[in-house]
């Protein structure tokens, strides 16, 4: 029998950059196929080339073979795909806000009067309200789930909107293979147990079915097969039976290769900055409960799985998006989360997205690096022209600037150079001269490495433990390299669906890193 | 130093410019006279182009809005000529107190503003013209006393048109005149000008102005960067309505008339084609575009009229201008969506 | 215009019919005019202005916010009215052929129109306002430079003394209010054209069966989020074009029911206030740059048209200068749609 789906020799570049190397996988028709991988690992890619969205075909394409029911299948945008059979649960719901329950289910498919879609054709025909509401009914009471199909997506709560999601594609009587992107996420317990209860009745239907999820136990559960991917690679595949949570792990994480990590050394336990209930609305990257403690003096790693929360610390600190819950930062409660006030107090920010974020392109090397010194702390400013004025004083900043060019190796061509033409690397040192420029106490940085080659990397790292020892800055890394972190933290927390779920010392194994990012507990679960 | 995005219009309307003079000079015009003339309507102009430039900088887009900051200056003139302040000291009186009308004018118009971040330019329009019927109250009612602004029998309110004959008419286009071989260069005219323009220069070297820079550039990074945003877009808001208020006054001393009533609604879009013109992306934008702008689309302006009464029917001056003024903000439309969905 | 921080509850569907209710009653009292003879005013303007004001819905609905180009569907129409004229073709071919021409025109014009909103997605708004003033020029110069010129007409009547350019006014004698009076009842005072109101009716119920169709629910989801409607498989661009062209089909349409109702054509003013004073009544009704229904649409040109009838009298006996009731119209026009803007907005950033 031939296979529902079937990729041969996949490759996908952004810009040069590989997401996707030599994928080969094949899904039979009724086959539950396991997808599981880390940060980068790819998964996202894929299931964009799968679906047809359009920024596959915007960005190069791909290279390789995808054959979909026997037939080759190059799907330029998403209702080809659809059209074929293909559906899709999406992480992020693709649900009309506006739209009613039973509208959001048929879109696309809703039942019209017969003898309009003879006169005005399938497009203009009217629609029969009362079918689709009790189509949609009827899909929603096979899901087992009591909803008033007249009511609008946007007032419903997450679990609901996935089921709706899920009912959408459940209604469908062309679906041939079924993706869903982390369905389970959002789902309580019971209400997972459900789903994966409907997946395997959709499998006896002979429905194709590609679940990825970070939840190691449902997986192992629930496919009959599972591949994990790596840095755009399959690296391994399991068949049930021979599942194991611990073998999963490993595979996500890679045997990470043990470099030199800073000493291990004594961190005093006061406390710089303490979060309680902390929860920062950040779409995408949310976090929901947070309750930490940083140390004084201390490097910090923050780390989870793409969308777990990890980036967002920084970002709610700096009051970019709305937050909830308290924060005391040296034992007084901060009332406001706002950049200004912040920085002052001594907290500094190092954005993840370095262009969108970081700096301004079209400015000089020497106007980047002093422009938060002189506009929250009044620094370089020239007296005689009056200091409310503002005017810069040449003479000082040039030198400062000089001095952190140098300290810092930043390799441009002068001072007024655009940071925009700058490598990676040293536009990130750019952006950490200007932080030190306001010497911060407590500094937040994200993904201080991404986008940045090897030999830059080092330097970057070097410069956060360096100015971590000489000024005793406590330093928060939130980053996504495992390998770096530990090389450089003191204690690496990490977060699972918006929360800390466990802390571990730098020195803790590859398993243990890989159970926790995944949110699973022991190592004491056999393969079923 | 080129920064210039929009490189082949400003190519295209160059040369259009020039067949224009080619035409001008075929059909033996004064090209001398015609010269002086695009000297002065460059200033008389330009100074609106320029008002334009901190809320370009700041990210509050093309000032569609600009009538708000002409009423400013409408007010300021009226009370000028109403305590009858002639000459050069009229004009300078007219200023201040256009000043104030359109410090606060624009410290509403920028509080609106912010409440619309990213529809700050069709707001800007109806904003603008909604204040216009608002303001024909006030011309009509407004208890002025001077008689030579009034309308003369039976009717109520202040004139359209005031003539500042008697007043201020000219003061800077006269003031310090050399002439170069038929070539006349009203330095008086040009001084303010560029005064205009240095006080736009400094004002973005200053904590304010690059904070203002910052914003335009990218908001995100000057949030995190401690900046009050919306204060930042205020001040740059006031600003271009201030200097909007100054371009009338001195639009009004040279054309010799101040406009009341619905004349500001259609002196928004003249202004926005001509920076354009010069160059500006609807973002950051540099002094010398909005110079360049004015310069080349008033040159197109005054050349079309004598061509086109030459030649063809005397409507068509009008029909051209609007045509070439519409046509560069469509076009500017459409590029800098382009340009910024590839980024 | 200068509104506080509203309330949270604030709705502007409601508050807004009431806010012109209000002044309407109240000017109306300072006007001195009789109620059937606002009524009657009003109900023409109804007839009159109600498709245009209809085919501004499905714009909104869409997401591509108020469709300030209707005037080149206005404008359209009108073209093929002043080609049939310059040809000297009369009576019910004439009109059917203008009609024809006219809808041809629009699909085209409102097929370029579509695919240049395509290319500026978030500022519909001010570029159709900006496409709207561009294509007039065009308009003005194939009518005032070129009829008569390169373009040879037959018609000689309706050009100008001295040979080239069409007059400020043509006559529409061959097609004037012949439906208008069609049905006409009359009760005591009131003058109720029947049928031009079913006329608009009918129009009215096609769009109601437009937005109840598959293409109807594809319009709404991209009015609601264009990303996710690209994801589900709606091909938005598409569905943004064909908007377009039913929007500009139905203001020429609109325009013609206009014209007619007036009986004179002024060619090159008869098109240019439409696109405001339409926006202005569909919010009027309570509509928004981003829901618009049908009942907005017809409550609003009443609600908005009492008052734009009142003003002027009310202006009049009030401060004996009746152009303080027109700066009043003006004001009430641009205000309401500034208004939208901003509350809009504010909402959406909520």
């Amino acid at each position: 029998m031939t296979n529902m789906l079937e990729i041969k020799h996949l490759n996908k570049s952004y810009n040069g950059i590989p997401a996707l190397s030599d994928i080969n996988l094949s899904i039979p028709a009724g086959e539950i196929h396991g997808l599981v991988g880390a940060n980068g690992s790819g998964k996202t890619t894929l299931m964009n080339i799968l679906f047809g969205n359009p920024i596959i075909e915007a960005s190069g394409g791909y290279e390789g073979e995808i054959y979909f029911c026997g037939k080759r299948a190059a799907f330029k945008n998403c209702g080809h795909a659809i059209q074929q059979g293909i559906g899709m649960i999406h992480q992020e719901f693709a649900l009309i806000p506006d739209m009613t329950v039973a509208e959001n289910i048929k879109l696309g498919r809703e039942n019209t009067m017969p003898f309009t879609k003879r006169l005005f054709g399938q497009s203009f025909s009217f629609i029969d309200r009362k079918k689709d509401d009790a189509g949609a009914q009827r899909t929603l009471n096979k899901l087992g789930i009591d909803l008033n199909v007249g009511l609008k997506v946007i007032d419903l709560t997450s679990n609901l909107k996935q089921f709706v999601e899920i009912a959408r594609e459940i209604h469908r009587t062309d679906l041939k293979l079924l993706i869903l992107d982390e369905p389970t996420a959002v789902l309580s317990g019971s209400d997972g147990l459900k789903l994966i209860g409907i997946l395997k009745e959709m499998s006896d239907r002979d429905i194709g079915i590609l679940f990825i999820s970070h939840r190691l136990e449902e997986i192992q559960h629930v496919c009959d097969r599972v591949s994990v991917l790596r840095d755009g690679r399959l690296v391994a595949q399991y068949e049930k039976g021979s599942i194991s949570i611990n073998n999963l792990a490993k595979d996500m994480i890679g045997h990470l290769v043990e470099k030199a990590a800073a000493k291990k050394r004594e961190i005093g336990n006061k406390t710089i900055i303490t979060f309680k209930r902390f929860a920062v609305e950040m779409p995408g990257e949310a976090i929901r409960d947070l309750d930490l403690d940083v140390y004084e003096g201390e490097i910090l790693g923050i780390t989870s799985l793409s969308g777990h929360g990890k980036l967002a610390l920084g970002y709610g600190m700096m009051g970019m998006y709305p937050v909830n819950g308290e924060v005391s930062y040296r034992d007084e409660k901060i009332a406001r989360m706002e950049a200004r006030g912040n920085i002052m107090n001594g907290m500094y920010l190092l954005p993840d997205d370095r262009q969108e974020l970081g700096i301004m392109a079209d400015q000089s090397v020497e106007h980047n690096i002093v422009f938060t010194g002189n506009q929250v702390k009044n620094m370089f400013i020239r007296e005689s022209c009056g200091s409310f004025l503002g005017f810069i004083d040449r003479h000082k900043s040039r030198s400062h600037v000089n001095k952190m060019i140098e300290d810092f190796d930043i390799k441009c061509s002068s001072v007024k150079q655009k940071v925009k033409e700058l490598s990676g690397g040293n536009q990130q040192k750019v952006c950490v001269a200007r932080a030190l420029t306001v010497d911060p106490q407590l500094l937040f940085v994200a993904e201080p490495t991404r986008g940045i080659d090897i030999a830059a990397k080092e330097k970057i790292l070097n410069m956060l433990i360096e100015i971590n020892r000489t000024r005793n800055t406590t330093i928060v890394i939130m980053s996504s390299e495992l390998d770096e972190l530990k090389r450089v933290c003191d204690r690496i927390a990490v977060m699972v669906e918006g929360k800390i779920f466990k802390i571990l010392s730098s020195d803790s194994s590859d398993v243990e890193f890989g159970l926790a990012l995944s949110g699973e507990e022991g190592a004491e679960y056999e393969p079923l | 130093m080129s920064h210039y995005k929009l490189k082949l219009p400003q190519i295209i309307i160059s040369l259009f410019l020039l067949l224009l003079v080619v035409i001008a000079s075929a059909l033996r015009m004064d090209l001398t006279a015609l010269l002086n003339q695009s000297i002065v309507k460059l200033v008389m102009n330009g100074v609106l182009v320029l008002s334009l430039i901190p809320m370009l900088n700041v990210g509050a887009g093309m000032n569609f809005g600009l009538p708000v900051g002409i009423i400013g200056g409408l007010l300021g003139m009226c009370l000028a000529v109403n305590f009858r302040m002639t000459g050069f000291y009229g004009f300078c009186m007219a200023l201040l107190f256009s000043l104030v009308f359109c410090m606060l004018l624009g410290w509403i118009y920028g509080l609106i503003l912010n409440r619309v971040k990213g529809r700050e330019e069709i707001a800007g329009i109806f904003i603008g013209f909604s204040f216009i019927p608002l303001m024909n109250y006030f011309w009509t009612l407004v208890p002025f006393k001077n008689r030579e602004m009034l309308y003369p029998i039976g009717g109520q309110g202040l004139r359209p048109r005031i003539s500042l004959e008697n007043y201020f008419n000219h003061v800077l286009d006269d003031l310090g005149v050399i002439t170069v071989s038929g070539i006349e260069i009203p330095c008086g005219l040009l001084a303010f000008y560029a005064l205009v323009c240095v006080f736009l220069y400094l004002f973005f070297l200053t904590k304010a102005g690059r904070a203002a820079i910052a914003v335009g550039e990218n908001e995100s990074f000057a949030r995190l960067s401690g900046i009050n945003i919306a204060q930042t877009r205020l001040i740059a808001i006031i600003i271009s309505t201030v200097i909007a208020g100054f371009g009338i006054c001195v639009y009004a001393q040279s054309y010799g008339f101040i406009q009341l009533y619905d004349e500001p609604l259609s002196m928004a879009f003249p202004a926005i084609a001509a920076i354009l013109i010069g160059g500006s992306t609807g973002k950051k934008t540099f002094i010398f575009e909005a110079v360049l702008g004015a310069y080349l689309l008033q040159s197109i302006y005054l050349l079309t009229v004598p061509i086109a009464n030459a030649i063809l029917v005397p409507e068509l001056t009008e029909i051209l201008r609007t045509m070439i003024t519409y046509g560069i903000i469509l076009y500017a439309l459409l590029i800098r969506e382009r340009r910024g969905a590839s980024q | 215009m200068r509104k506080r921080e509203g309330s949270p509850i604030f709705n502007s569907e409601y508050v807004v019919p009431m806010v012109f209710i209000a002044v309407s009653l109240l000017a109306w009292q300072f006007s001195g005019l009789t109620g059937s003879f606002v009524f009657n005013q009003v109900l023409n303007r109804f007839i009159r202005d109600g498709i245009l004001v209809l085919s501004l819905i499905i714009p909104v609905v869409a997401g591509m916010g108020l469709n300030f180009a209707i005037t080149v569907g206005a404008m359209s129409m009108q073209t093929a009215l002043l080609i049939m004229i310059a040809y000297r073709v009369e009576g019910l071919t004439g009109i059917l052929l203008a009609i024809i021409l006219g809808v041809l025109m629009s699909v085209l014009m409102g097929y370029v129109i579509g695919v240049i909103l395509n290319r500026v997605k978030g500022k519909e708004m001010i570029t159709t306002i900006i496409i709207g003033f561009l294509f007039n020029s065009v308009y003005q110069l194939i009518f005032l430079v070129g009829f008569g010129s390169v373009i040879p007409v037959l018609n000689e009547e309706i050009i100008l003394t001295r040979g080239i350019g069409v007059r400020n006014t043509v006559d529409l004698g061959m097609y004037r209010n012949t439906i208008d009076k069609l049905w006409l009842f009359e009760i005591g005072n009131l003058e109720i054209p029947f049928f031009m109101i079913l006329v608009v009716l009918i129009f009215a119920a096609m769009i109601f069966y437009i937005l109840h169709t598959r293409f109807g629910q594809e319009v709404k989801a991209i009015g609601s989020s264009t990303q996710t409607s690209e994801v589900l498989g709606i091909n938005t661009q598409a569905v943004r074009i064909k908007v377009i062209i039913l929007s500009t089909v139905l203001a020429a349409l609109g325009q013609l029911a206009y014209l007619q109702n007036i009986g004179m054509f002024d060619v090159y003013t008869a098109h240019l206030t439409n696109d405001i004073i339409s926006c202005a009544a569909l919010l009027a009704g309570g509509a928004s740059i981003k829901h618009a229904k049908i009942r907005h649409a017809l409550v609003g040109v009443f609600l908005f048209h009492t008052l734009f009838i009142v003003s002027p009298q009310a202006g009049q006996n009030l401060f004996h200068n009746a152009a303080l009731g027109e700066y009043f119209r003006s004001f009430v026009a641009y205000g309401t749609i500034a208004f939208a803007l901003i509350i809009n907005v504010r909402n959406e950033n909520n």
